[in-house]
């Protein structure tokens, strides 16, 4: 079946409704903050009444779920990963009712919504933690997990190697350690009670009754501490994800949960269960190795992580990214590959975070345009749901001289005009510096100039999530390397029933010449997907293609 | 009397002017064909050297042991030496064209049979010079090789390899020319076999490294082990 | 139009585009130490060159023994059980194939075609022969051209104490002396060499001699030091060949690398004419002093030949040496001892009068070459004899007092070589 470019978008996105289950693999993510994408009320806070004003442009973005990072009230020390109430709004960002009339107006717009669920902690302001705390006999207390020995589990890993010593915090009030495996102001909940577990389901049930779409459980793999093991993707964490899978799938069918798991493939992927734990996960290897390629001009890295991938069932999907919220992480990769890395992408010290690099996509590639598109080709035309993380699709920049991982969450540049059209406040008031260099600064890089241009980053993002959304192939379909024998292309088939797209992918910033084997398909016309020209007919022979630096096409294999 | 004396002494003296007067213009003409050869034949000695010096003739038989030759027997270069030999054969022609320009029928004959037989004294000359190249080169070859592959009596082999090619040479030429075919063929099935080991033995120092590999392993199994050869020379 | 890139070959490079470093292995008829070699060499880029683009590069000689099929099969499975990292890119192999009547000269300048093309900041050539080559010898050879800016780099081997008498007693003094560059190894098996080189080497219109069939290192180490190239050595280590290693005969040798050697004194004529003094070039890497193997070299047999042998041809030498060098060697040959003794200066004049008369030749040049074998002979049991008791260091002290002479001696080549007959 063949879906013409001209297809208007809203039936595209009509699509996509809760009566095919498998909505969310056919979804482009737009992962977004609403504290730094728009500010109605001049408080210099983003907010969800600003954001509802906003909901035409994603719409012509032509994204599906919105992702939001925690908008709940939060002291706010880890970006509002730090929650003190799991079922309000920070009042900085509105009040529930604008949540109401938010989800309402995304609806509306086929917009579905993902939101937060920080399930293994919560923010020592919690009122949670402060009974437990109190007291050791607190009827609360086995809410967390407690030790007086802070070498329990010694071989859990310290994630924040940056800012904690300890995965173990002392509690000066109970005169205990505590455990935590983020910061020490976010205490792990304790998942061997039977409690928090139903405190967590009344959590989901009171968003989803809202009408939330989706949830993205944070940090996964930790919920579970046992002696003697790594802490990491424990038996006892996935019998968790099947309760809470079993429970949505009972009363809120169509509903999603995405898996946060920062882990290689092999391991992720027991977090899909027999299709009975989350629906999506992230592939977080895949990313440092788009990275990594592209510097090095070879498609090794790609092809090896594609290949040491296993299969997921039917029913899951990967979710897929350049770059998020955090920092370009670096876990997922080899030694040599991570000083490689560092330093092609990171030379400057401040670049860089934990294990990994806090850039924003643009200046991690020297604002090459070029290189920009072709990451983005390689993202939408791999299996996975991609997530386009806000701002990027303009081309934004960062600001590395913000703490943490603040660089990357400045206020999205709306115009050139006052606070990039963020806001009405005056700058100092606003709850982040707006990028204002001369390179990246809202006066060079906002929506409204790029709006005006055919031809901008802006418009060709929504050209080629269009194109993607043409066709499931994208979305579902099988990937078959071809591997020529110039290893400076990326070239490969995805096939969907009767779809057949192929891509090929220049990963040298020189023109390159690449010979493909596409006997298995000869007789068919390839027709270039952007322009929608047809190419020399497929023959026995190689096929030969010349690529400009950093060029990729995508064909649709058409039998005619 | 005086009249007719007068008169046959005219008719003599005219006669004599008439064959003088038919003669002188012929003898004009050949002292002016001989002149113009020279000429003609010194111009071409100076474009065949000037030819010669510049594709550098000289190194190229110097590479075949020619020179070698003229050297031993104190001739001048082999450029000098191609170039007098066209000026002598261009020049001759000429001399012999002049000859025939003064019409004299035995003469005449005589210089065609010369002008048949030119062809194949030039041959044959040819003939005995590479020929003798030949057998110097192959001597001096086989001298080389079997001293290196420490084989008996180098120069004997040597020698014999030289003879048999020099006498085959001659043979050859004398056939040529024409000369003593009977003798020709009595030398050459004599030499036949003599004729048949040169060849042989040229050809194998044709493909001297085999030839010398066969050698070596034919007489210096031991040396293999314990000699020069047992280690890189690298 | 004649091409020697065949559109195979085309295609491979294409498919490469460019690399940092290129590593080609000349290969005929190599079937058992072949994988050994390649494996070495990937490991040594992985381990050496991380992050550069670097390619494996074989040139056969229409092996019959399936060697380039084992090249292409050869990859290494787990590169950190040999200490080395995981390739970060793909290592493409290119498989070429020469004539083998072309000999060296075949594999060399496809290799440098290929450093051409591919724009290779740094190339190397190793042999498959060698059972001794280690990942390390990459790196030896490739680094200083790669990060020190070097252009040529020729190798220091510890070998037995006798290995090597050809290049210990005319190659190399030669070389010192006439291109005033002290180069330990000038005909070497492994050499490396800058991109910049390879273009410059690639332009010279040499390519159809026949010299260049079995000398065409030789001939490169020459170019390199006549075109004023940066030039070094690095020590390699200890060079054992292979069980199966073929070794030339030595009057295949002789004509191979002497031939080369002479033949380059004359491309280079007006480049060494002008040279007075003898300098040393950059050394790379640390020496170790140890002697290996051992070898038995039949003195007294050689010294047999050389007798015979000069006696026998003494008219050839006539032609090509002058009369009173000429006693002289006769006259060593015809001692009553069962040894002679061939000084320095006389070896020295006998082997500026053989390039003398090779350059004005006075005869065919094969022949010429051959007909030096019987005389080195003489000069190899002479020097077997002198020094058959002698610790290295000694050998060193002697090897440098034969470069001395050869320097003292350079006026007498130029007066041989230049002066009228």
């Amino acid at each position: 079946m063949h879906h013409s470019l001209s297809m208007p978008e809203t039936t595209l996105n009509a699509r996509i409704t809760y009566d095919d289950p498998l909505w969310f693999k056919d979804a482009v993510l737009y992962e977004l903050h609403v504290r730094s994408f728009q500010d109605s009320d001049g408080d210099g806070i983003g907010d969800f009444r600003g954001l509802i004003e906003r909901l035409g442009y994603l719409a012509d973005l032509g994204v599906n779920i919105l992702w939001l990072l925690p908008f709940y009230p939060s002291p706010l020390k880890d970006d509002g990963y730090d929650i003190s109430n799991f079922t309000d709004i920070h009042p900085s960002y509105g009040t529930l009712d604008d949540f109401r009339k938010f989800l309402e107006e995304a609806h509306r717009r086929r917009l579905y919504v993902l939101t937060e669920l920080v399930l293994n902690h919560t923010s020592d302001q919690h009122p949670w933690f402060q009974q437990a705390r109190a007291s050791r006999d607190n009827p609360l207390r086995n809410y967390y997990v407690w030790s007086d020995d802070r070498e329990k589990y010694p071989g859990a890993r310290i994630i924040f190697t940056d800012t904690e010593a300890s995965n173990w915090a002392w509690d000066p009030i109970s005169k205990q350690y505590y455990w935590h495996r983020f910061f020490s102001h976010q205490p792990d909940l304790n998942y061997d009670n039977p409690e928090v577990l139903e405190e967590i389901w009344r959590v989901m049930k009171f968003w989803l009754d809202l009408g939330v779409d989706a949830f993205r459980l944070d940090a996964v793999p930790y919920l579970i501490e046992r002696a003697g093991t790594n802490c990491e993707n424990l038996p006892e964490t996935h019998a968790v994800l099947r309760t809470l899978r079993s429970r949505l799938e009972r009363s809120y069918p169509g509903r999603f949960l995405l898996a946060e798991a920062n882990q290689w493939p092999t391991d992720v992927r027991a977090y899909f269960g027999d299709g009975n734990e989350c629906h999506v996960a992230f592939h977080f290897p895949l990313m440092p190795r788009i990275f990594m390629s592209v510097r090095l001009e070879d498609r090794k890295p790609i092809v090896e992580i594609m290949e040491r991938t296993p299969a997921i069932p039917e029913n899951c999907q990967w979710a897929t990214f350049l770059r998020n919220h955090d920092e370009l992480t670096l876990e997922m990769v080899t030694d040599v590959e991570r000083d490689y890395l560092y330093d092609e992408y990171a030379n400057d010290r401040m670049m860089r975070l934990n294990v990994g690099i806090r850039r924003r996509l643009s200046p991690l590639l020297e604002n090459d345009r070029r290189r920009v598109e072709l990451l983005n080709g390689i993202l939408l035309s791999f299996p996975g749901s991609p997530v386009i993380y806000y701002g990027d699709e303009i081309g934004m920049g960062d600001n590395v001289y913000l703490g943490d991982r603040n660089g990357v969450r400045t206020p999205m540049q709306w115009s050139g005009g006052w606070n990039a059209g963020f806001s009405t406040a005056d700058p100092e008031k606003l709850c982040m510096p707006i990028v204002s260099n001369a390179v990246y600064g809202y006066q060079a890089v906002n929506v409204e100039s790029q709006r005006r241009s055919l031809h901008s980053l802006l418009s060709w993002t929504t050209r080629i999530i269009r194109i993607r959304k043409s066709t499931r192939v994208f979305s579902r379909g099988t990937l078959e390397f071809l591997k020529p024998q110039n290893h400076h292309v990326l070239a490969y088939v995805r096939q969907y029933r009767r779809d057949i797209v192929l891509a090929v992918n220049n990963l040298s910033s020189c023109a390159q010449a690449v010979e493909l084997d596409l006997s298995q398909f000869h007789g068919l016309i390839p027709i270039e997907m952007f322009g929608g020209n047809p190419f020399p007919r497929i023959d026995q022979r190689p096929y030969l293609l010349t690529l400009g630096p950093y060029q990729f096409f995508w064909f649709r294999l058409r039998q005619i | 009397m005086g009249d007719l004396l007068f008169k046959s002494l005219t008719e003599t003296m005219s006669r004599l002017s008439d064959m003088v007067a038919s003669f002188l213009p012929r003898l004009i003409a050949m002292a002016i064909i001989i002149i113009a050869g020279a000429i003609v034949a010194w111009i071409l000695k100076v474009v065949v050297r000037r030819i010669l010096r510049l594709i550098k003739f000289d190194q190229l038989s110097e590479t075949t042991g020619f020179t070698r030759l003229l050297t031993q027997s104190a001739l001048p270069s082999p450029a000098d030496l191609l170039a007098r030999f066209v000026f002598w054969v261009a020049w001759f022609a000429f001399l012999l064209l002049g000859l025939n320009a003064l019409g004299i029928e035995a003469l005449n004959n005589e210089i065609g049979r010369f002008f048949d037989v030119l062809p194949q004294i030039f041959v044959a000359i040819l003939i005995l010079f590479v020929g003798v190249v030949i057998a110097n080169f192959f001597g001096r070859a086989t001298l080389l090789g079997a001293v290196n592959a420490n084989a008996p009596s180098p120069r004997l082999l040597s020698s014999m390899v030289r003879f048999v090619i020099i006498a085959l040479a001659v043979t050859m030429a004398l056939e040529r020319i024409g000369l003593g075919q009977g003798v020709v063929l009595m030398a050459f099935s004599i030499a036949f076999g003599a004729v048949m080991f040169g060849l042989a033995l040229a050809f194998g120092l044709g493909g001297r490294d085999a030839a010398r590999r066969l050698l070596e392993k034919r007489f210096l199994e031991d040396k293999k082990k314990d000699d020069d050869e047992g280690i890189s020379q690298l | 139009m004649d091409s020697i890139v065949s559109d195979e070959f085309l295609r491979q490079i294409t498919a490469i585009g460019q690399v940092d470093v290129l590593v080609s292995v000349p290969t005929a008829d190599n079937r058992h130490t072949i994988e050994h070699a390649v494996n070495a060499v990937q490991i040594g880029l992985a381990k050496y060159f991380p992050r550069e683009r670097t390619a494996l590069m074989n040139v056969d000689a229409q092996s019959r023994d399936g060697t380039p099929e084992i090249v292409r099969e050869a990859a290494v499975r787990d590169f950190q059980s040999y200490l080395a990292p995981t390739p970060l890119r793909s290592s493409p192999i290119i498989t070429a194939s020469c004539h083998p009547s072309l000999g060296q000269a075949g594999a060399l300048r496809l290799t440098l075609t290929a450093a051409d093309l591919l724009r290779a900041k740094a190339c190397a050539i190793v042999s498959p022969d060698v059972a001794s080559l280690t990942p390390e010898w990459i790196d030896a050879l490739l680094r200083p051209i790669y990060r020190e800016g070097l252009d040529q780099l020729t190798p220091i081997y510890q070998r037995h104490r006798f290995a090597g008498l050809l290049v210990r007693n005319i190659l190399a003094p030669v070389v010192g002396a006439v291109y005033g560059y002290e180069i330990e190894e000038p005909a070497p098996d492994e050499i490396s060499f800058s991109g910049v080189l390879a273009c410059h080497l690639l332009a010279q219109d040499v390519w159809q001699e026949s010299f260049m069939r079995s000398g065409a290192l030789m001939w490169l180490t020459t170019t390199a030091l006549a075109g004023n190239f940066r030039v070094g050595q690095s020590f390699l280590g200890p060079k054992v060949f292979a069980a199966r290693h073929f070794s030339p005969s030595l009057a295949e040798t002789m004509q191979s690398a002497v031939g080369a050697l002479f033949k380059s004194m004359e491309e280079h004529q007006a480049f060494w004419r002008q040279r007075t003094s003898s300098q040393a070039v950059p050394l790379f890497g640390f020496p170790v002093d140890v002697e290996i193997g051992s070898a038995h070299l039949n003195r007294k047999k050689m010294f047999e030949m050389f007798r015979s042998g000069a006696n026998a041809i003494s008219s050839i030498l006539a032609e090509i040496l002058s009369s009173p060098t000429l006693d002289a060697v006769l006259q060593a040959a015809n001692t009553a001892d069962d040894h002679c003794y061939f000084s320095d200066e006389l070896w020295t004049k006998v082997v500026y009068e053989f390039a003398a008369s090779y350059h004005r030749g006075v005869m065919n040049r094969d022949h010429l070459l051959q007909a030096l074998i019987p005389v080195y002979r003489g000069r190899i049991s002479s020097y077997l004899w002198e020094n058959r008791g002698a610790h290295l260091e000694e050998l060193r002290k002697r090897r440098e007092v034969l470069h001395l002479e050869f320097e003292r001696m350079k006026p007498y080549l130029i007066e041989k070589w230049f002066g009228e007959t």
